[in-house]
C-alpha cells in the first residue's frame, strides 16, 4: 500500500519530553563529544543540539507510522534530517511539547518519501527546536505516481 | 563567540574522524532510543540493509558532523541550523571523516557545508550548517 497523500499537513497529537543532566551525559558520550558544560552537574549544562534526536526521530514518527490510514511499512530509511534551532541550547529541567505534522509525501523510482515536521516548544510556549526528518520507505512507490526523476547522488542510506 | 573573532569564507572546521564498530553502534541506539535493529543485529541487517550488513545510525553520523559544527561556533546555543542528507551507508567496522568549510557569512551567521567522507572514498553525508559568529 501507498502512502496517502491526502494525509499531507495532517497534524497528531503533542506529546511531552523533559530533557534530563544524564540523558545529555549518555547522548554526549555516544558521540564522544568532550565539552565539559555536557557533563557538568552545575547549571551550566546544556546539551548537544543533535540530542534532538532523542525526543524527534523515533517519538516524532511513532503516531505517523501507528495511523492506519497513512499507509506506512517497516522497510525504511532515514533519507536527510534538519534541525533549526531558537538562539539558546536544549538545558536538564526543559520540558518541552512536541507536536509531529506530515509536511510532505513524495515518490522517486521504486521508492516513497515522507516527510515529518516535529514542532518543540518549551513550557512558556516559545520554539527551542523544529525537526524535520525525511523517512524513506522502500519499494512502496506506485509504479504510475513517480513525480520526479532520480537524481543522481540522491541514493538513500541509513 | 565573540563578535570579533575572525572567520572568513573559505576557512575550514577542525575535522573529526570516528569509527563505527558494534558497541559505538549499541551505544547510539541507547542513548537516542532509536533501536532500528539494522544498526546492531546482523541476521535482520542481512535482510534489509542496503550493503546487506549492519550500518551506522545516520543520526551518528550527524550527530558527528554536528559535533564539529559546534565545536567551530564555541557551544550549541551559537548552532541555528543542521540540515544533512544521509548519501549513503556508513558499514559497520569502517571508520568516516567528517569536514567543513564555511561558504558564507552575512549579517554575523557563517553558512558551512558538511561532508562526511568514508574510508573507502564513499560521500555518507552531505549537508550544510549555520552558526552564529
Amino acid at each position: 500500500m501507498a502512502l496517502q497523500r491526502d494525509k499531507v499537513g495532517t497534524t497528531y497529537p503533542p506529546y511531552t519530553y523533559e530533557v534530563s543532566r544524564e540523558k545529555i551525559r549518555e547522548y554526549a558520550t555516544a558521540l564522544g563529544e568532550t565539552d565539559p558544560r555536557y557533563f557538568s552537574d552545575g547549571d551550566d549544562c546544556v546539551a548537544p543540539p543533535t540530542f534532538a534526536a532523542c525526543f524527534t526521530v523515533t517519538k516524532g514518527g511513532a503516531a505517523p507510522f501507528a495511523d492506519p490510514e497513512l499507509g506506512t511499512h517497516p522497510a525504511v530509511v532515514h533519507g536527510s534530517q534538519r534541525y533549526t534551532f531558537a538562539e539558546r541550547a536544549l538545558r536538564p529541567g526543559d520540558v518541552l511539547t512536541c507536536t509531529p505534522r506530515i509536511a510532505d509525501i513524495s515518490a522517486r523510482g521504486a521508492n516513497e518519501y515522507l516527510v515529518i515536521e516535529v514542532n518543540c516548544e518549551d513550557a512558556d510556549g516559545h520554539h527551542v527546536v523544529t525537526s524535520q526528518a525525511t523517512i524513506v520507505l522502500l519499494g512502496s512507490a506506485p509504479a504510475t505516481a513517480t513525480d520526479t526523476p532520480t537524481a543522481p547522488g540522491q541514493e538513500v542510506a541509513s | 563567540m565573540s563578535t570579533s573573532r575572525s572567520v572568513e569564507v573559505g576557512d575550514e572546521l577542525a575535522p573529526v574522524t570516528a569509527e563505527s564498530n558494534l558497541v559505538a553502534s549499541v551505544l547510539y541506539a541507547g542513548a537516542s532510543g532509536d533501536m532500528n535493529p539494522l544498526h546492531y543485529d546482523p541476521s535482520f541487517a542481512e535482510n534489509v540493509s542496503p550493503t546487506g550488513g549492519i550500518i551506522a545510525h545516520g543520526m551518528y553520523s550527524m550527530g558527528l558532523a554536528s559535533r564539529m559544527l559546534t565545536a567551530f561556533a564555541g557551544g550549541p546555543e551559537q548552532v541555528l541550523e543542521v540540515d544533512v542528507r544521509f548519501t549513503r551507508p556508513w558499514p559497520l567496522g569502517t571508520s568516516s571523516t567528517f569536514t567543513g568549510t564555511v561558504t558564507a557569512i552575512e549579517d554575523g551567521v557563517a553558512t558551512v557545508s558538511l561532508v562526511g567522507t568514508n574510508e573507502s572514498g564513499d560521500r555518507i553525508l552531505r549537508g550544510t550548517g549555520r552558526v552564529r559568529l
